[in-house]
Formats: structure tokens, sequence, C-alpha cells
């Protein structure tokens, strides 16, 4: 039963690597890498339920307040990009080679 | 009390933060007064922390914070190379900013929470403590690497740094979730007990360190996840990068190395990898670092190739009696000379950092004599010529690998360091022995210069300082 949600968090994990590396719109890869880190939360409380403690529901919580942080700044960054190109397309960075 | 006396910098540091975030709201409020106090703060900071080295003896404090901190000698070195990072970081940035008009009072706040994060992530003992202090780190860094709206180069290392630092979070966050699954604490004293009575190849455990030291790999740009480096280093401004390949990669190295030197269990199955790894991060960052005509990029990838010496000592180190000291010795060369590359990079690279190139330094000797002598300096350092620090760092490094039986690994650091010179020697050789094109204005003696010959002298006094073990 709790196996289930374990698998589940990895197929979150997995669609949130494929959505960073695959994807070219700014959006769509910040909201990939929110989703790899809800699929951490999802484990946490998982393990949590499964080790029988309350530490993981806890450092989900924690994680939360961090992917806020995170989405604050991204939205900023987003911004910033859309003021300067016009466009939210990763392929029109070209300025730094490599 | 002691336990306090030890948090102490960390408490001045934090209050200097939030003290310029509210004085950047006073309308009188100059960017110039806020370096001055950011100055102050680092160096009352690193003031306490010596005193706190002098003073405490005792090593970790498990009862205060519940064994989430813990201090430790090498916790204490890598807090002090930190504070010192961020104060000639400051002062390069009070001269830089005579010639390049972006900076807020807001800029030296993000400095000062930066270090913060830094600190914590130094002293963490628990994986969440130190995700927490990755990301006040991290957010503080971005900005600072984007400070600068107007370039479109500098958004656009914000923007890669931005995507791959968070992407490599998510690696941590799950990471973590993972070795909870596994050892059911985040605990680092919890998971040692775990480690001494089961295998630390079970699958939730290996994947679960697997996952963190990617994390960690990226923030230190080891082997695979090192493209990201020469891009955001050239973006970014001259004294923030500075204090990225230094003061980062202090509180990366020793989170990573508290945590391998947990258990002997955990370290020895990890350490083929980390033999791969460091040869293969030696030796790309030397390929690529031959190739760059832009000294920032040079500098960003002899960086690389630092990590793959640091991740030698990594490799050696011994979990019974860990002591680190071999890792700070050479964190605290390695800052020193780079400290000072950039300090002399923001005294001289003029308006706009339109001196970049190797091309654009010929004939410096000539006209700046001084700055010429310091750069030399510290690139012989970097390259590890004797009677510099980076040549005892070296040593010790090298001497640490070949104790613990990896002569091979000790070997082709010693290659790779050979390999190394052909790249700092180019630059000493367009310095000195090429007619100046151009007269190097730059406008009198400024706390970068000053800086810079401190740094300078400081090179040849950790040279001659002996490793305390």
């Amino acid at each position: 039963m709790i196996e289930d949600y374990l698998v589940l968090s990895v197929i979150l994990f997995c669609i949130g690597i494929l959505g960073v590396i695959s994807r070219r719109n700014v959006f769509t890869v910040l909201m990939s890498i929110e989703l790899m880190l809800n699929a951490a939360n999802l484990a946490f409380v998982a393990f949590a339920r499964l080790n029988e403690t309350m530490d993981g529901q806890i450092l989900a919580m924690m994680v939360i307040a961090v992917a806020a942080a995170e989405a604050a700044l991204g939205l900023a960054v987003i911004i910033l990009l859309h003021r300067q190109k016009g466009r939210l397309d990763s392929n029109v960075f070209s300025l730094l080679k490599g | 009390m002691h336990d306090f006396a030890s948090f102490l910098p960390l408490v001045i540091t934090c209050a200097g933060a939030l003290l310029l975030m509210l004085y950047a709201v006073c309308p009188k409020a100059e960017q110039e007064k806020a370096s001055l106090m950011s100055m102050g703060f680092f160096a009352v900071a690193f003031f306490a922390q010596l005193l706190v080295v002098c003073t405490v003896s005792r090593s970790v404090f498990p009862e205060t914070f519940n064994g989430l901190l813990g201090v430790s000698s090498f916790t204490n070195a890598a807090c002090l190379i930190i504070y010192a990072c961020g104060f000639f970081t400051t002062l390069s940035s009070h001269t830089y900013f005579r010639e390049n008009h972006f900076a807020t009072v807001e800029f030296y706040s993000l400095l000062l929470f930066s270090a913060v994060g830094m600190v914590l992530l130094s002293m963490a003992r628990e994986l969440i403590t130190a995700f927490i202090a990755l990301e006040i780190m991290s957010l503080a860094i971005y900005i600072l690497v984007g400070f600068n709206r107007a370039s479109s180069r500098a958004t656009e290392a914000l923007f890669k740094y931005f995507i791959l630092g968070a992407f490599s979070g998510a690696f941590f966050c799950m990471g973590t979730a993972m070795i909870y699954g596994a050892a059911g604490s985040t605990r680092f004293e919890s998971i040692a007990e775990w480690l001494a009575f089961n295998p630390a190849t079970t699958p939730l455990m290996l994947g679960g360190a697997f996952f963190l030291l990617i994390t960690i790999f990226f923030k230190i740009s080891a082997f695979p996840f090192h493209a990201w480096v020469l891009d955001v280093y050239d973006g970014s401004s001259n004294p923030i990068t500075g204090f990225m390949a230094t003061a980062l990669k202090t509180a990366a190295f020793a989170l990573i190395a508290n945590f391998l030197a947990l258990s002997g269990n955990l370290h020895d199955s990890w350490i083929t990898g980390l033999f791969w790894i460091a040869v293969f991060t030696m030796f790309g960052g030397n390929l690529i670092a031959i190739g760059q005509d832009n000294i920032k990029r040079m500098i960003a990838a002899s960086g690389i190739v630092h990590s793959g010496y640091l991740l030698i000592a990594l490799v050696a180190i011994n979990s019974e009696h860990f002591s680190g000291a071999v890792i700070a010795y050479y964190l605290a060369a390695y800052s020193v000379a780079t400290l000072g590359m950039f300090a002399a990079l923001s005294w001289l690279g003029g308006e706009g950092e339109k001196r970049v190139n190797f091309d654009d330094f010929k004939g410096l000797a000539k006209r700046q004599p001084l700055a010429a002598a310091t750069i030399t300096i510290f690139l012989l350092s970097m390259a590890g010529i004797p009677p510099t620090a980076g040549f005892m760092g070296k040593f010790y490094i090298i001497t640490s690998a070949i104790t613990a039986g990896q002569i091979a690994l000790g070997v082709l650091g010693i290659i790779s360091s050979i390999l190394s010179m052909w790249y700092y020697l180019r630059l000493i050789v367009s310095m000195y022995f090429h007619d100046a094109e151009e007269d190097f204005v730059v406008n009198g003696t400024s706390l970068a210069s000053i800086s810079t010959v401190a740094l300078a002298i400081g090179t040849f006094a950790i040279g001659l300082f002996p490793l305390v073990l």
C-alpha cells in the first residue's frame, strides 16, 4: 500500500527530470522542478508512515517552504528574462557559449 | 555558554545582513557606506570566529541544537575561510562599483546572507538543515550573479545557474528522502549508527547518497556537472565570481567531507566512484582551461581542476580519525590565490569589465609592475610552485593520497599539476614579455589594490604556516 506511494513518487520525479531536460519553455521547466521537489515530499511522507515517525511530515513542510522561496525567485528571473528578450523560450539564450 | 559562543560569529553575520536590509530602506542609504558596514561585519565575524577557534576546545555540541549543527576544528577552519572570502569580496566590490554603477545596498546584504548559508552548510549535521542552508546560500548567490539587470549576459548566466541549481537542489531533496527511508532519520549521528549495522550498499542508501553527491558535485563543478561553470563565471561580475569560486566551494566541500566521514562503511563504498570523478575532473578541467582566451573563463576552468585535487583529498580522508585539515588547508590556499586574482581583475578590469582577455593584459608589467607581480604570485600559487601556499596544499593532498594507498591518484595529481602550468604561464608571459598597448589607467589606490597586496602576502604566509593536524 505505502509502496504504491513510493512508486508514484519515483514516477513524478522522473516526469520532472524529463520536463527539465526536454522542455524549452522556461515556465514548464520551473514547474518540472517543483514537481521534482513535491515528489520528494511525497516520499518523505510515505517513509514517515512506513517508519512510523513524524519526522518526515515536518521535513516535507520545510521543503515546501524552501520550494516557495525558490519559486518566487524563479518568477522574478522569468520577468527579467521576458523584459530583456520578449520571449520565454530557452533557445534564445546564446550570448554565452558552451 | 560555550555553545552559544561558537555560534556568535554566525549571529553577527546574520544580524549584519538584516541591519543592511533595513538600512536599504533608509532614503539616505548609500552603497559605499553599506560596503564599509559589510566589511566591518565580516571582519568582526572573522575575529569572533578566530577567538572561538583559540578558546573553545570542546568539539561538537549535540545538546544545544539537538544534533542538527555541529562544530569541529574542520568547520571552524571552513568558517574562517568563508568570512575571509566575504571580507575580501567586499573590498573588491567597493572598488569594482566605482566604475560599474549597478550596486545597491542590498548587494552587500545578500553577500552577508549567502555567507550565513555557507557557514550553516559547513556546520550542518542533518540533511534537511543542510538543504535549507544550501538554499539560503544559493538563493542569495543567484541574485548576486544576476545583479546587473541591464546586462543580458548577467541575466543569461543567472538563468542557467538558477535552473541547474534548482534542478540539482531537487536531487538533494530526493536523496535526503531516500536516506530518511533507509536509516529512519536524517541526522548524521543516527545515519552513522544505522550504517554501523547495515551495509551502505542497500538500494535506498546507495541511491540517496548518489543523489546527494550529484548535488554537491554540481556545486563544486566536478566532472559530469562542470559545463555551467564557465558561462556563469563569465556572466557574473568579477567580485561575485571570486566569491562563488572560493566561499561556495569551501562550504560545499565542508558538507561533503562531513557527510562522507560519517562512517567508513559509506566512504568505502564511494572510493572507486570518487577516484574516477577526481581523475576526470582534473584532466577535463585542464583540457577546457587550455583552450580559453578569457581570463575569467580560464580561472573558472582551473577551478574545476582544483576541485579535482580536493576530490583526491576526499578519497583519502580517514573516517576513523577525520580532521579534514588537508582539505581546509588546500581550500585556504586556493581561496587566497583565486580571491587575489579577482581582486586584481576588479581593480584593473575597467569600466564594464573591458579588460578580460589574455591579450588585454599585454605589457601590464611595464605599466603596473605591482599589479603584474601580485597576479604572478597568485598564478604561481595556483600552479603549485614551491614557496607559495598552493605548493604546500598540493604537497599535503598528494601525501595524504599516498598514505591512504592511492598512489595512482597521487601520480595523476602531479601530472595534472604540470599540465596546468601551460595556461597559468601563458598569462605571465603575456604580462611580462610583450609591449604595452595601453596605459592601464586606474584611479589611484583603491581597496581592491590593497587587498591584492594583502592576499599576495597571505599566499606566502599560508605557505609558511605548517599544517596543524
